[in-house]
């Protein structure tokens, strides 16, 4: 990573301290950042250092910060992780964890249902399978 | 600095941190900046302090009153141990001494 890219990326993580941080160390962080690059610490090393200092930084409480400030820090924090989680998660174990009536969909309605005795491969015990609508469950 | 901690009770620096004991034993022999801070440590105990948790660490020990700053030459600010930072860690070094004689005798006793 060229110079300017690396204080470019130093740069924007800087932005994410409170504005009392930056007012203080800001620009001795940058020097210090640049100091480092120039010693043959990687950029994103250094980046990944200074996102951490600004979560904790948000993330303690101080004397003069307000409660609701840190609640809302943790609040965006959750939220992004759950929009993450959301989308890295399949949705059908989300259906599946439901506890409402299952939606069916227009080609499993349920039909007739008809027994069928069998034995599960992973206990050895005998049980009975309900065919509704071909959809075997075991129960 | 407002907002000073005065929570600061018997060897107060064994809830601090490794960083911020290091931090306290570089500027233990004089004033230093950060990036003085960083190689300092990296040669004392081998251990490369990030830049985040360096700021972490001097902001926590300064709200302690542990260390206070200097008026800035150029850009950067200068830390210094104040007397109740070198008491404590003063204390914390007594204690870990301590400690590890009693680590050394225990495995000589146990013939290891």
């Amino acid at each position: 990573m060229d110079d300017r890219r690396a204080g470019r990326l130093v740069g924007t993580v800087l932005k994410c301290y409170p504005a009392r941080w930056r007012s203080r160390h800001g620009h001795e962080a940058t020097e210090l950042a640049a100091l480092l690059i120039q010693d043959g610490t990687p950029a994103g090393s250094i980046a990944c250092s200074y996102l951490a200092g600004a979560a904790r930084e948000w993330l303690t409480p101080r004397p003069g910060r307000r409660l609701s400030t840190v609640a809302c820090a943790l609040l965006a924090a959750a939220c992004a992780l759950g929009i993450s989680a959301g989308l890295l998660t399949p949705t059908v174990p989300a259906r599946a964890a439901s506890t409402g009536q299952p939606h069916a969909r227009a080609h499993c309605r349920p039909g007739p249902a008809r027994s069928v005795a069998g034995v599960s491969p992973a206990t050895g015990r005998s049980h009975l399978i309900i065919w509704t609508a071909g959809h075997g469950r075991f129960c | 600095m407002s907002g000073r901690d005065s929570r600061a009770g018997p060897d107060v620096l064994r809830r601090v941190g490794e960083a911020s004991v290091l931090i306290l034993i570089s500027l233990a022999d004089g004033p230093k900046h950060g990036y003085a801070l960083i190689q300092d440590i990296r040669e004392l105990a081998g251990v490369e302090l990030g830049p985040g948790t360096l700021y972490g660490a001097l902001d926590r020990l300064e709200r302690l009153a542990l260390i206070e700053s200097l008026p800035a030459d150029d850009r950067r600010h200068p830390y210094r141990i104040t007397a109740p930072g070198a008491a404590a860690l003063r204390e914390h070094l007594d204690s870990l001494e301590r400690v590890s004689a009693a680590g050394r005798l225990r495995l000589r006793l146990g013939g290891i």
